[in-house]
C-alpha cells in the first residue's frame, strides 16, 4: 500500500521521476464485493449447506394423520335436526335437483305440502358425517352433488312420484322407507304395491283356500256326496282292470 | 312450514332477480337461503400495552455536542461482522433490522424520523430509536486537492451500523399488518439491506439458522476447516473469517451460509 520507487540508476543528483506508481489493494470492508481468492471460493463451495434429503415432495401423498376438526355449534344443531328427521319421518327420499327455478321450487313444495311431504336442505358434509355415525351409513353414496331431502311421516310415494314427474330437473336417487333402503326403481315398484289391508286379505284367502273348499263341499247334501264317492270308486276300479288286462 | 316461508322469501328474491337486466345462462335459478353462523376472529388483547409519554421519534443532531472535535481514523471494522449490541427487542413489537453493514448519516435519520412520525398514529403506536445520533466524524479534502497535505477537515458525522442491528423499534396497540407498509418503505431507503421483523419472525429466523446448523448434511463446515487450518487455508482467510465462520464478507452478510 506504500508507494514504491524502484531502485534505479538516477542519472542526475536529486532527479525524481515524473510519475510515481502507487500500488494498493482494496481494504477488507469495501462497497463492492471483493474478488475472493480461488482457494477461499473452493472452501465456500465445499462447505455449502446441504439440506436433509426429502424422499417425496411434501404434497405428493395425502397426509397420514387426517386432522379431525371439532364440529362447530351450527353443525351440531344440524345433526340434531337430522336425527329428529330420521326418527320422526317414515319416508326419507333423496332427490337431486339440477338447477330448478325458485318458482318451480315453490310450486313443488306447495304440491308436496298438500300431501304432508316436506322438503329439507342439508349440507352434504354434515349429512355424510351424520350418516357415518348412524345406522343409515349405506345411504352415504346418495349424497353427492346438489341434493334435497323429501321427508314425510306417512310413506306417500305415489303422490311424491307424480309431483317429481311434473318437475323434470328433480331426479329421484333413492329413499329410505320404513327403515329399508330402496333405489329409484325400488321406489317405483313400491308405489305399485297394493295397500296393506288388500295384501293381508289376499294372504288370508290364499291360506284358507283349501279348507274353505272342503268346508263348502261338506255342506252339500249327503246323497250328493255318496254319489260322488261311488263314481270315484267306479273310476278307480275300471282303471285297475284296464291296467291288468294290458 | 319454516322451509316454505324461507323458500317464499328466497323465491321472491329470485323472482325479483329474474326480472333484472343482464341475466346470464344460470340466472334465476334457486338460491337456497339458510341460516348460518358467522364466526369472528378474536381480536388481539392490548390490555398490557403501555404507551409512553413521547411516542414519536426524537430529533437527532447532525453534529455531536463536543467542545473540541477530533478527527478519527477510518476504522471500517465498525461495519464488519455481526452486531453485538441492539440486536434484540426491548419494549417494542416490530422493528427494522439491518441485514448488512453501513453508515447512517443525518439525512437517513431525518428520512426515518419524518416518515415514521408522519405515517404512524401517535395515539396507538410508539417508536424508539435503536441507533445513536451520528458520532463518528468523516473527513473530506476539498475539491481538486492533490494527495498529501495532511488529513482533511471533518465534513460530516455518521453512525456505523453492523449487520443484525435494530434501527427503529415500533410498539403499541397495533398488528404487524398495520405498521408493515410504513416500515418497509423506510427499510428500502436505507444504505444497507434491511428487513421488517416482529418478535415472532425474529425468533423464527434465529430458529431457522440454528436448525440449518443442526441438520446440515455436509460433513465439512467452514468453522471446522478454518479453526483447524486444514490445508493451510488460513493463508487466504482473515482473522475475521475465523471469528464469523465465513458468514460475513466485509460489510455483507452472506445468506444461506452454514
Amino acid at each position: 500500500m506504500a508507494a514504491t520507487l524502484c531502485a534505479r540508476f538516477l542519472p542526475k543528483q536529486g532527479w525524481l521521476p515524473l510519475t510515481q506508481g502507487v500500488r494498493h489493494g482494496s481494504k477488507a470492508v469495501t462497497r463492492h464485493r471483493k474478488p475472493i481468492h480461488f482457494l477461499k471460493q473452493k472452501l465456500l463451495a465445499v462447505t455449502k449447506y446441504i439440506p436433509p434429503p426429502r424422499p417425496v415432495p411434501p404434497d405428493a401423498y395425502p397426509p397420514e394423520t387426517t386432522l379431525v376438526q371439532e364440529d362447530s355449534g351450527f353443525v351440531l344443531l344440524l345433526k340434531r335436526d337430522l336425527k329428529k328427521v330420521f326418527q320422526d319421518h317414515k319416508m326419507v327420499a333423496v332427490v337431486q335437483n339440477s338447477g330448478s327455478n325458485a318458482e318451480d321450487m315453490i310450486t313443488l313444495k306447495q304440491r308436496l305440502y298438500k300431501h304432508g311431504i316436506s322438503v329439507k336442505f342439508f349440507p352434504n358434509q354434515v349429512m355424510r358425517s351424520f350418516l357415518s355415525e348412524s345406522v343409515y351409513c349405506n345411504m352415504t353414496p346418495l349424497f353427492i352433488g346438489p341434493t334435497v331431502l323429501f321427508v314425510s311421516k306417512e310413506p306417500k310415494v305415489k303422490e311424491m312420484l307424480s309431483a317429481l314427474r311434473a318437475s323434470p330437473q328433480m331426479i329421484l336417487l333413492g329413499a329410505c322407507i320404513e327403515k329399508s333402503l330402496l333405489s329409484a326403481q325400488g321406489v317405483v315398484s313400491y308405489s305399485r304395491l297394493p295397500s296393506v289391508t288388500v295384501v293381508q286379505g289376499e294372504l288370508v284367502s290364499g291360506l284358507t283356500m283349501l279348507t274353505s273348499q272342503t268346508s263348502s263341499m261338506l255342506q252339500r247334501h249327503p246323497a250328493h256326496l255318496s254319489a260322488l264317492l261311488h263314481q270315484y270308486i267306479k273310476q278307480q276300479s275300471p282303471n285297475d282292470g284296464a291296467e291288468e288286462a294290458t | 312450514m319454516m322451509s316454505l316461508v324461507k323458500a317464499a322469501v328466497g323465491g321472491f328474491m329470485g323472482v325479483c332477480r329474474a326480472h333484472g337486466h343482464q341475466q346470464g345462462p344460470l340466472a334465476g335459478h334457486l338460491k337456497i337461503l339458510t341460516a348460518a353462523m358467522k364466526t369472528f376472529d378474536i381480536p388481539p388483547d392490548y390490555s398490557g400495552v403501555v404507551l409512553p409519554a413521547k411516542p414519536k421519534l426524537k430529533y437527532m443532531n447532525k453534529v455531536p455536542n463536543l467542545k473540541k472535535a477530533k478527527k478519527e481514523a477510518k476504522k471500517l471494522r465498525d461495519i464488519q461482522g455481526p452486531a453485538k449490541t441492539a440486536n434484540a427487542f426491548m419494549t417494542g413489537q416490530y422493528a427494522i433490522v439491518a441485514m448488512g453493514g453501513g453508515y447512517l448519516h443525518w439525512g437517513h435519520l431525518e428520512m426515518i424520523r419524518l416518515t415514521i412520525n408522519r405515517k404512524l398514529d401517535s395515539r396507538t403506536t410508539y417508536t424508539r430509536w435503536r441507533v445513536n445520533a451520528p458520532y463518528k466524524p468523516i473527513t473530506r479534502k476539498g475539491l481538486g486537492q492533490r494527495m498529501g497535505g495532511g488529513k482533511g477537515a471533518i465534513d460530516h458525522y455518521v453512525t456505523p451500523v453492523r449487520s443484525g442491528r435494530f434501527i427503529v423499534e415500533v410498539g403499541g396497540k397495533v398488528e404487524l399488518g398495520e405498521v408493515e407498509h410504513v416500515l418497509i418503505e423506510v427499510a428500502k431507503k436505507l444504505p444497507f439491506p434491511a428487513k421488517v421483523m416482529s418478535r415472532e419472525s425474529l425468533a423464527a429466523f434465529q430458529k431457522m439458522q440454528s436448525d440449518m446448523e443442526q441438520n446440515n448434511q455436509n460433513p465439512w463446515t467452514f468453522k471446522q476447516i478454518a479453526q483447524g487450518n486444514m490445508l493451510g487455508i488460513r493463508k487466504v482467510l482473515s482473522p475475521s473469517d475465523l471469528h464469523n465462520h465465513g458468514r460475513y464478507t466485509g460489510k455483507f452478510w452472506l445468506q444461506g451460509r452454514v
